[in-house]
């Protein structure tokens, strides 16, 4: 298992950050050297100031609100699916950090006991949003529609939330942040170390293939449809133009 | 076809190529949220109408050619030539398309299917199998722009046939539909038809405005084609004249695409700033209105009366509110329709399908949500201004039996001015 | 000059608005033989200009475009 870890939880993140920063770098560098239409794409209504398109840019990629009136289902799913994954970015940063205030409010008990929740609540909801999709691409139109691509991103997303749910489920009471927190900052600061308590319990498993899922789906984050992250922006600037 | 053909085509998308188009296509999730807001897939249930499909086939090419991961891995995008198959289904798709944007206006990115699908029209006409009709209108426009001396008389005595009549409106024997009047301040580019000529010239006379009438009509085939570079020459054949007459202003039609054309893409087109205004007829008459430069009557139009934005106008043009003022102005009896605006449902008559027979069925079907929104509205007029909506709604009126009455709007103005000529007969 | 041309098509285009009678001219052109005639009658005047310049730019040739009595009367030869 030690060799395991070593290859998805270390050097398999040293290798997913290259290919995910410089792909992402690259994506940008794509767009931003391809000159824009010459052709004003906007469409109505517009607002009239820098500040009311940018309001409105912030409204339609954010709550996509046009979009939740035609469709509330996929609406719901997909907004509480995004939802969730931020706040599930936001809680792993307690594997940099304790954050500031919160555990001085609620005690390291506590704070362990809201993690557990909000971590809970987070897989869960992705976990739905994900079966949701998988689901939704099995009939009708949307299996029509759907390539290759749509199922690839689907089972990683799915394998990447299911083991982070086991690990949240199965060994939330055992296995604590300052353990993953250990490990994690050895990464980050380029002296990676597999700590005693992940190797002495099952957990490892868990990690290991959360971390293999995680590292496949952001080396290929930068070359699927999953760059809407970072060109809805633009394309949600260019409806005000 | 072989391979360098193929390679050709596909090239076609490369030329084409800018940020906006690249994003798109990169960004698109197949969510597929679009397919509810196609008037045209949700008359048909077809898979090829759905917007995303259509994008998907632009896709599918750019990814097998272009795109470093398609090139890469061709499998997982489905990656594919642009050979005969995908042509076929290209060519329904790209010219079914009205280019109402509405699945723009829906979309969580705001993907505008109907620019990757201009790009889809390039790679047909490239191909050779551009729509023929289109091209052919388009031609023949740009055929009257360069040889526009040949058409002079029979331009000029259509004009004052049609000055006779406005004075029979106007019962002002001094009402005129100026012909090449030098510093202007109106250029009136109408369309082919006596239709959108005559109330315009009873309004612009009454309100005594400055104007002259264009020797050219506003309609661009090319555009709907999707040739650019022929939409460009039969734009510019009204922007010369305009330059050459001095004015400083021109005035479109209530003709959906003709204000989109000339406000939107025309300097994109020819790379040069327009040197004066654009404005759309209803903004006019809504000044006119609104300054007490023409009159109106409430009353004189009997009937509950609706309003249908075109989507080159309301959507795509902003003009939302003049024609509705316009209409509220002449009626207390206004209902609009649900929804309406920015959310309005296509008629099914845009970009260029009325003139294409082989569509005949699909854009039948496809008005299917406007039959239900005027059946909801329990109106009996339908102010309508873009040509192609008023074609394809009154066939719709016909064959759903609506009895419905279809109206210009300036139509119903010049209906509801207190005129001391003939009440004329509506267009 | 009517007279010797024999009509292959008629065409009753009255009361369309332009550009729908070139447009209906252009989609029965291919209902006559080359060398064919179509018969046209349109009430709009724009037809005058559109029908022509549809013709010069499709190579087709029209023989006779005139006003009769309010009408605008038209023959068209299939060419190619």
């Amino acid at each position: 298992m030690e060799t395991y870890l070593w290859i998805t939880s270390v050097w398999g993140i040293y290798l997913a950050a290259i290919v995910f920063f410089g792909g992402m770098a690259w994506r940008i560098y794509e767009w931003s050297t391809t000159p824009k239409s010459p052709v004003r794409l906007g469409m109505f209504p517009k607002p009239k100031t820098k500040l009311g398109r940018f309001a409105k840019l912030m409204k339609d990629t954010f709550i996509a609100p046009q979009s939740a009136k035609i469709e509330p289902t996929m609406w719901i799913f997909a907004f509480a699916f995004h939802v969730a994954a931020l706040g599930a970015f936001v809680g792993h940063a307690r594997l940099i950090h304790e954050f500031p205030f919160l555990p001085e409010l609620l005690g390291e008990a506590g704070m362990n006991t809201f993690a557990a929740w909000s971590g809970s609540i987070a897989g869960v909801i992705m976990l739905a949003g994900v079966l949701y999709w998988i689901a939704r691409r099995t009939y009708g139109p949307f299996k029509n529609l759907s390539v290759p691509e749509d199922y690839l991103l689907l089972f990683l997303l799915l394998g990447v939330v299911t083991m982070g749910d086991h690990m949240r489920f199965v060994y939330g009471d055992i296995v604590h942040a300052a353990t993953y927190r250990e490990w994690f900052l050895s990464v980050i600061t380029f002296r990676p170390e597999i700590p005693h308590e992940l190797l002495a319990s099952n957990v490892g498993i868990s990690l290991g293939t959360h971390m293999l899922f995680t590292n496949l789906f952001l080396m290929y984050f930068p070359f699927s449809k999953l760059i809407h992250s970072i060109g809805s922006f633009s394309s949600n600037l260019v409806r005000s133009e | 076809m072989d391979a360098q053909q193929l390679t050709t085509l596909a090239g076609v998308i490369d030329k084409k190529m800018n940020r906006q188009l690249k994003q798109y296509i990169d960004i698109c999730a197949r969510c597929a949220i679009c397919k509810d807001a196609c008037h045209q897939y949700v008359g048909t249930g077809d898979f090829k109408y759905l917007p995303a499909r259509r994008a998907e086939l632009i896709r599918q090419v750019y990814k097998k050619y272009f795109d470093k991961t398609g090139r890469f891995v061709p499998a997982l995008y489905e990656a594919r030539d642009p050979d005969d198959n995908l042509l076929d289904e290209l060519y329904d798709s790209a010219y079914a398309c009205t280019g109402c944007r509405r699945c723009m206006y829906y979309c969580p990115f705001s993907i505008d299917t109907a620019w990757i699908l201009s790009v889809a029209k390039a790679i047909l006409i490239a191909a050779g199998r551009g729509n023929e009709m289109l091209g052919q209108l388009a031609d023949a426009a740009i055929f009257k722009g360069d040889n526009a001396e040949m058409f002079n008389d029979v331009m000029i005595s259509g004009f004052e046939d049609i000055q006779e009549e406005v004075r029979a409106i106007t019962g002002n024997p001094e009402s005129q539909v100026p012909v090449n009047k030098q510093g202007a301040d109106i250029l009136y580019v109408a369309l082919a038809g006596a239709h959108s000529i005559r109330p315009a010239a009873v309004i612009f006379e009454e309100a005594g405005e400055s104007w002259t009438i264009s020797m050219f009509e506003a309609a661009n085939y090319g555009f709907f084609y999707g040739d650019a570079e022929k939409a460009r020459l039969i734009t510019k054949r009204y922007i010369d004249e305009a330059i050459r007459l001095g004015v400083k202003e021109i005035v479109v039609p209530e003709c959906g695409h003709a204000y989109r054309v000339a406000e939107f893409f025309y300097e994109a087109w020819s790379k040069e700033p327009m040197p004066f205004k654009v404005s759309h007829i209803l903004e006019k008459v809504d000044q006119y209105i609104k300054a007490g430069r023409i009159t109106v009557d409430k009353g004189l139009i009997e009937g509950k009366v609706t309003y249908h934005d075109p989507c080159q106008l309301g959507r795509n043009g902003g003009k939302f509110e003049e024609p509705r003022d316009i209409v509220k102005a002449v009626t207390d009896n206004f209902v609009d329709l649900t929804p309406n605006r920015a959310e309005q449902w296509c008629c099914g008559g845009g970009g260029g399908i009325v003139a294409m027979e082989e569509f005949k069925d699909v854009r039948l079907a496809s008005g299917i949500k406007k039959v239900e929104q005027l059946k909801a509205s329990g109106a009996s007029v339908l102010a309508c201004p873009c040509e192609n909506c008023r074609l394809q709604i009154e066939e719709l009126n016909e064959v759903h039996e609506l009895g419905l009455q279809v109206w210009q709007v300036i139509d119903l103005v010049v209906a509801a001015m207190p005129l001391k000529g003939k009440k004329p007969m509506q267009a | 000059m009517s007279e010797e041309n024999k009509i292959d098509l008629e065409l009753d285009l009255k009361g369309l608005l332009c550009p729908l009678p070139m447009v209906k001219v252009s989609q029965n052109i291919g209902k006559v033989e080359v060398g064919g005639i179509i018969r046209a009658v349109a009430t709009d005047p724009g037809a005058m200009a559109d029908i022509p310049a549809w013709a010069k730019s499709t190579g087709n040739e029209v023989l006779q475009a005139e006003k009769v009595d309010g009408q605008f009367v038209f023959l068209v030869k299939r060419v190619k």
